[in-house]
């Protein structure tokens, strides 16, 4: 009995089997030729024994190392910090400018980088189907957070744009100090425009026009090696130029520091204003003392202020207002609104068709799709220019107000906003621990 | 407070030498990868116009081995520059950089060899009034600076995009509703009159295209209003008779039958003959002049044509008796020239005659278009110019009503055109933005239109018979079209060889049923019914497919191929492979074989069939088969 | 008394504003929050979209261009007469310059038995102009498509070629489908 049972359990395993082997080759057969069926050119089957080559799909680089960019971008944050805070040492924010030219620079190729990361956020905050890497919004805020605690820190040699601007500083020429503040608001004009665009999803301004990536990367288009060269050129001679007047970033950082609890500070101890660190900042950001002599009369400088703080709004409007009539020049960087107007200029009789044109006949979109999307964009630009605007006016408004108040102020400090806590002016004070 | 500032002594000269030879090769180093910068934008291998050329040259005189030794060199030796000079630039860039790194060392330890040790200026005192009143004055200067280009650029380039954008995108709207509007063919019936008004409406519409962005608030809510009116007069003068009439179903006008569809409206139409023992052969006579054309029949007369480089001629036979009734010399056509070349297996007249019972047209490789009476005499001739078409003009003459539909699809333009069958003067034209193709039109009936449909690369099109306009258009196709299509029941089949089938639901917004890519043809047509759609392809296989989902039924392979176009005839496909037998099949959901018939010639010419009889072309002979 | 008082207002007044920028990087950080992929994005070209404009090879930061031509075998019919090798209206069919398609000769025609080819790409020589595969996409079944090398790309922040891409055909998508390849003929409808 038992012995029949194991023959019938045995048979039906055969069979089941066999059963589903068939299946196996059935589909096989059937499932292969329906592929090929599709095909205008069958793969053919081949009797020589060729075996097809992998489609070659090379590997990008490991997410891991995202991760260690940012590790590394903390480690390089508290070192630097560690270093100007603590040992103010400016040999060590040499060496670490070094290690960043290397690693942020040279090795990672200048992408990512805070700077950039600015777009990234504004993307993800304006449109909604972007989803931004952790990576990037690590970066962004990481550095923000550091500069909000110890200063610009970040900038000091973290930034690899920054770092070599740095080491290259060999002779600084000493700026006159308006000049300084006017080239100063440049930075603002450039934040908006970029938030502008990276807001709208038109184009990533920053990295387009970032002087050093194409260094750093041994590969750009000329113009970018030229603007890099000339930055360069030009680091030598006035100290960090893009930092101080262009850097968008910088901005942030700037506004950050200005609040931030543990700032580098010239002397150790107390100042005896002995004057000898006067003059030992490339970047001119030491606060000078301001005696009670050479103030002005109090009352008319309160005026003056009050006047100026209330012409704010009207600068705003003005600003606003400006740059609303000025919106479709700026939309038309946005390369769906170029698309359009092309499109809307083109005549099918008398011109021949750019790339761009052809390609959107050859997908088949609808025209008035395209034209109501590019009506979208130049609304959208619209609102984006009169809060540009505004933004301007206010800056401008702003800093016009500000250069009206006094601090009374004995010591020699630097300046939180403008200091990117290089530690050149430390080895000048004389004051010991 | 002495360890602040090293004085450790440094070689100031050695390290000014050591920047100045970095600081002058980095500068050699920058100028020469400039150079090669430069250079590589020039040779760029992707538009060497210079090989291009050559390539082209070569195409010309395919023999000539130095052209061909000359690309080849020219080729490697941009490739190898384009190369190269990456490399030197790659390798540039490294020294470049360690030079200036070596600089920038150089240059710093040189400044910190210099004692500058910090001093203090006495004398100086820093204003803060005087540097507070200039960053003001300079900050409002900036701004207004600023707030003055910015204006002035905006008032010069003001354009109100947003606006124009608004507008465009409802002039598109209203337009495309418009045409779809326009293409209905369910429409009223309302006569003539609608007509002219939607002629209006199209006028509006471009009058509102046409004004610029100063379109008040108003007229654009008329652009919006514009489609419902549009739908609710919109008309088409809508087809009352009957196409393929009666009279040509009786008979066999032009190539693939009536309408050039593939489709014979005989009865008893005999399935078994044999050339070889004469069985069921009625007559069999010798043409003059050899061509590919197939015959055409109206009432008692069998028409064709034969040409050769130098001559052209139009047959006329008695379709009882085989007897020649005449032959009409064609020559001396106003504006006509040489015959152009042509490969042997297309010939000189390709295109075969159609008739409408009261003349004959022809048309030849060198462009001469003739029509003639039934009994010879020619009616009027002209030159439609000497087509640029590499094979050689082959697209069949098809008449509706009054109108003799030519496709002219050459090199340097593509048309499609009607010529009035009693004076050949253009009635209408439409140009068409197509390469060449050889197809013949077919015109079928569909809904309420007259639709003349044409293939070529890169589309499947549709004109109004009746005015030329035309009613869709798909771009589906591609390569060399040499097959026409087939129609049913509102479908439009269209293949080529190389490209695809597609089963095309017409309309307005037509659309692709299905695609099928197995079986393709590049010579003989397919054939469409209700239910079915055949194919048959040149290498020898037939195909059918379910007409509406594309399905394949079956698929049957013969021995020998097929140029001659299958004709449904009797609920039965007849189809004459290359080498003479005829295949006789049911049209159905599988493959029954009725009979195959032996002519015991070769032919790639299409059959006729009229009153019982089937007319073939093989060779230098026409053959009558039936009782 | 006076001026520390003075100094007292001047660091709260610091401390506030601290406060302030500080909550709002904690904001926008968890506005963001919820929005982040914890991996990398990468370009990827959309083969549907792609119209082989040619400005893959010259729009690229890196020389030369990181897209390349990728074959995918699976789709390949081996044909002997390739359009992606092959020019146009070639007489013979042969590995001559004159004859090939590629400007740089980056595809390497290899016999395999009777009627048919195997075509490779050299990556080294690839310059992405796409050449090839819109003779293969033409022609034949595509399966010459174009994407972007990720070895060789460097993710810059804003592609380059998206910027200048005429169709649109450039998309930043989560690091774990880095490449897509268009399926057979048949999606291709229209």
């Amino acid at each position: 009995m038992s012995e029949i049972l194991k023959y019938l359990t045995q048979t039906w395993n055969l069979k089941k089997l066999v059963t589903l082997l068939s299946l196996f080759v059935l589909m096989m057969t059937s499932g292969l030729p329906l592929l090929a069926q599709q095909q205008r050119f069958p793969k053919p089957e081949f009797e020589s024994g060729y075996t097809q080559p992998v489609t070659s799909m090379p590997e990008a680089r490991a997410d891991f190392f995202a991760w260690f960019d940012v590790v590394i971008l903390i480690l390089a944050l508290s070192l630097i910090t560690w270093l100007i805070l603590k040992k103010r040492s400016r040999r060590g924010v040499l060496a670490v400018s070094v290690f960043s030219i290397l690693y942020f620079g040279f090795f990672r190729e200048g992408c990512i980088c805070s700077v950039g990361s600015l777009q990234n956020v504004t993307l993800a905050l304006f449109q909604p189907e972007y989803s931004i890497p952790l990576s990037a919004l690590a970066f962004f805020v990481i550095p923000l957070v550091y500069t909000l605690f110890f200063g610009r820190t970040f900038c000091a040699g973290v930034c690899p744009l920054g770092a070599i601007q740095d080491v290259l500083l060999l002779r600084p020429v000493t700026m006159k100090t308006w000049l300084q503040k006017v080239l100063g608001l440049i930075p603002y004009i450039y934040l908006g425009l970029s938030v502008l665009y990276a807001s709208t999803a038109t184009d990533f301004i920053i990295c387009r026009y970032d002087p050093f990536v194409g260094i750093y990367r041994f590969d750009a288009t000329f113009f970018m090696f030229s603007i890099g060269a000339i930055f360069l050129v030009l680091s030598a001679f006035v100290a960090r130029p893009y930092c101080r007047f262009f850097c968008p970033y910088g901005v942030l950082l700037n506004w950050m520091s200005r609040f931030s609890k543990h700032h580098l500070t010239i002397t150790p101890n107390k100042c005896i204003q002995c004057r000898l660190c006067e003059d030992s900042c490339p970047l001119g950001a030491i606060n000078k003392p301001v005696p009670v002599k050479v103030m002005e009369d109090r009352s008319s400088a309160t005026k003056r202020f009050i006047k100026l703080s209330l012409i704010i709004p009207v600068l705003m409007i003005l600003g606003g207002w400006t740059l609303s009539n000025f919106h479709e020049n700026l939309a038309k960087v946005n390369s769906k609104v170029r698309l359009a107007n092309e499109l809307m200029l083109f005549k099918a009789d008398s011109m021949l068709p750019s790339v761009e044109i052809e390609a959107f006949k050859s997908a088949g979109t609808p025209v008035e799709e395209l034209y109501s999307e590019a009506a979208v964009i130049v609304e959208q630009f619209y609102i984006g220019s009169w809060v540009l605007g505004g933004f301007l006016g206010l800056v401008f408004g702003l800093t016009l107000s500000g250069l009206s108040v006094f601090k009374y102020r004995e010591d020699y400090t630097p300046d939180k906003a403008e200091c990117v806590s290089c530690a050149r002016c430390l080895k000048y004070c004389p004051v010991e621990k | 407070m002495d360890t602040k500032f090293s004085n450790k002594p440094v070689n100031l000269s050695l390290w000014r030498g050591v920047a100045i030879v970095s600081g002058v090769f980095a500068i050699l180093i920058c100028a020469m990868v400039i150079v090669n910068y430069l250079q590589i934008n020039k040779v760029d291998p992707v538009n060497t116009e210079v090989i291009n050329t050559l390539v082209e040259r070569l195409n010309e005189n395919p023999n000539d081995a130095q052209l061909r030794e000359q690309i080849r060199e020219m080729d490697l030796l941009v490739r190898k520059a384009f190369f190269t000079n990456q490399w030197e630039v790659r390798t540039g860039a490294y020294l470049l950089l360690l030079s200036i790194i070596v600089m920038i060392i150089a240059m710093q330890v040189m400044k910190m060899g210099k004692k500058n040790l910090p001093s203090v200026d006495e004398d100086y005192q820093q204003n803060i009034i005087q540097y507070q009143k200039n960053a003001r004055k300079w900050v409002s200067i900036g701004g207004s600076v600023l707030i003055v280009v910015t204006l002035i650029l905006a008032f010069v380039t003001h354009k109100d995009l947003g606006t124009r954008f608004t507008d465009a995108a409802k002039v598109a709207k209203a337009e495309t509703v418009a045409s779809e509007v326009k293409a209905t063919p369910e429409a009223e019936q309302e006569a003539a009159k609608p007509v002219v008004a939607e002629k209006k409406d199209v006028e509006k519409l471009e009058e509102l295209k046409a004004s610029e962005p100063e379109v008040k608030k108003e007229t654009k809510a008329e652009v919006i209003e514009k489609p419902v009116e549009t739908k609710a007069v919109a008309s088409i003068k809508k087809y009352k008779g009957e196409y393929p009439t009666k009279e040509m179903m009786a008979n066999f006008p032009s190539f693939r039958g009536p309408g050039g569809n593939g489709i014979g409206y005989q009865k008893n139409v005999p399935t078994e003959w044999d050339g070889v023992s004469g069985k069921n052969i009625k007559w069999k006579v010798e043409t003059a002049l050899h061509a590919y054309n197939s015959p055409v029949v109206w009432g008692d007369k069998l028409f064709l044509s034969g040409a050769d480089a130098n001559q052209k001629q139009v047959y006329c036979y008695d379709k009882n008796s085989g007897k020649l009734l005449w032959t009409a010399d064609v020559k001396d056509i106003a504006g006509s020239s040489a015959a152009p070349e042509v490969t042997p297996d297309t010939g000189h007249a390709a295109a075969s005659v159609s008739t409408d019972g009261k003349s004959v047209f022809a048309i030849f490789s060198n462009g001469d278009l003739i029509a003639l009476d039934m009994k010879g005499k020619q009616v009027w001739s002209k030159n439609l110019g000497v087509p640029d078409n590499h094979y050689g003009h082959s697209s069949s003459l098809v008449v509706f009503e009054d109108k003799l539909i030519v496709q002219y699809d050459h090199k340097k333009s593509g048309k499609v055109m009607a010529l009035s069958t009693k004076t050949g003067d253009q009635i209408w034209s439409t140009d068409r933005k197509v390469k060449v193709s050889w197809a013949s039109p077919v015109i079928v009936k569909n809904g309420g239109r007259v639709e003349v449909i044409l293939a070529a690369d890169p589309c499947v099109a549709s004109y109004d018979a009746q005015t030329g306009e035309e009613l869709w258009k798909l771009d589906c196709i591609t390569g060399e079209v040499g097959p026409s299509v087939a129609y049913a029941n509102g479908i439009v089949f269209a293949l080529n060889e190389y490209a695809s089938l597609v089963a095309i639901k017409t309309g307005a917004q037509p659309e692709v049923l299905w695609e099928a890519y197995d079986y393709l043809s590049d010579v003989p047509s397919p054939i469409a019914t209700d239910k079915y759609l055949f194919v048959v392809t040149s290498y020898g296989l037939i195909a059918c497919y379910d007409a509406l989902s594309g399905e394949l039924y079956w698929e049957h392979e013969f021995d020998n191929g097929f140029y001659a176009s299958p004709i449904l005839v009797d609920d039965k496909i007849y189809l004459l492979d290359r080498a003479g037998s005829m295949h006789i099949f049911k049209a159905d959901k599988e493959f029954v074989s009725v009979a195959t018939s032996n002519l015991g010639e070769k032919s790639d010419s299409t059959p006729a069939f009229a009153d019982g009889h089937i007319y073939i072309r093989a060779g230098k002979n026409l053959y009558c088969i039936g009782k | 008394m006076e001026k520390k008082g003075k100094k007292d207002r001047r660091d709260f007044i610091n401390t506030c504003f601290r406060f302030a920028a500080g909550a709002s990087l904690v904001g926008v950080t968890g506005v963001l929050a919820h929005k982040t992929v914890s991996g990398n994005t990468l370009w990827q070209i959309d083969t549907t979209k792609c119209t082989q404009c040619g400005r893959c090879a010259t729009s690229c930061v890196v020389t030369p261009s990181a897209v390349k031509c990728i074959h995918v075998y699976d789709m390949c019919g081996y044909c002997d007469l390739c359009g992606g090798y092959l020019r146009p209206n070639v007489k013979n069919i042969t590995t001559g310059a004159e004859n090939q398609l590629c400007p740089t000769g980056a595809i390497k025609r290899k016999y395999i038995e009777d009627p048919f080819f195997e075509y490779e790409i050299i990556e080294d020589l690839c310059i992405g102009c796409g050449k090839c595969v819109k003779g293969c996409g033409a022609f034949g079944n595509g399966s010459l498509q174009l994407q972007v090398s990720h070895d060789l790309c460097v993710n810059c922040n804003q592609c380059a070629i998206a910027r200048d891409c005429p169709s649109d055909a450039f998309s930043r998508v989560p690091a774990d489908e880095p490449y897509k390849f268009s399926g057979f003929k048949k999606e291709k409808k229209g």
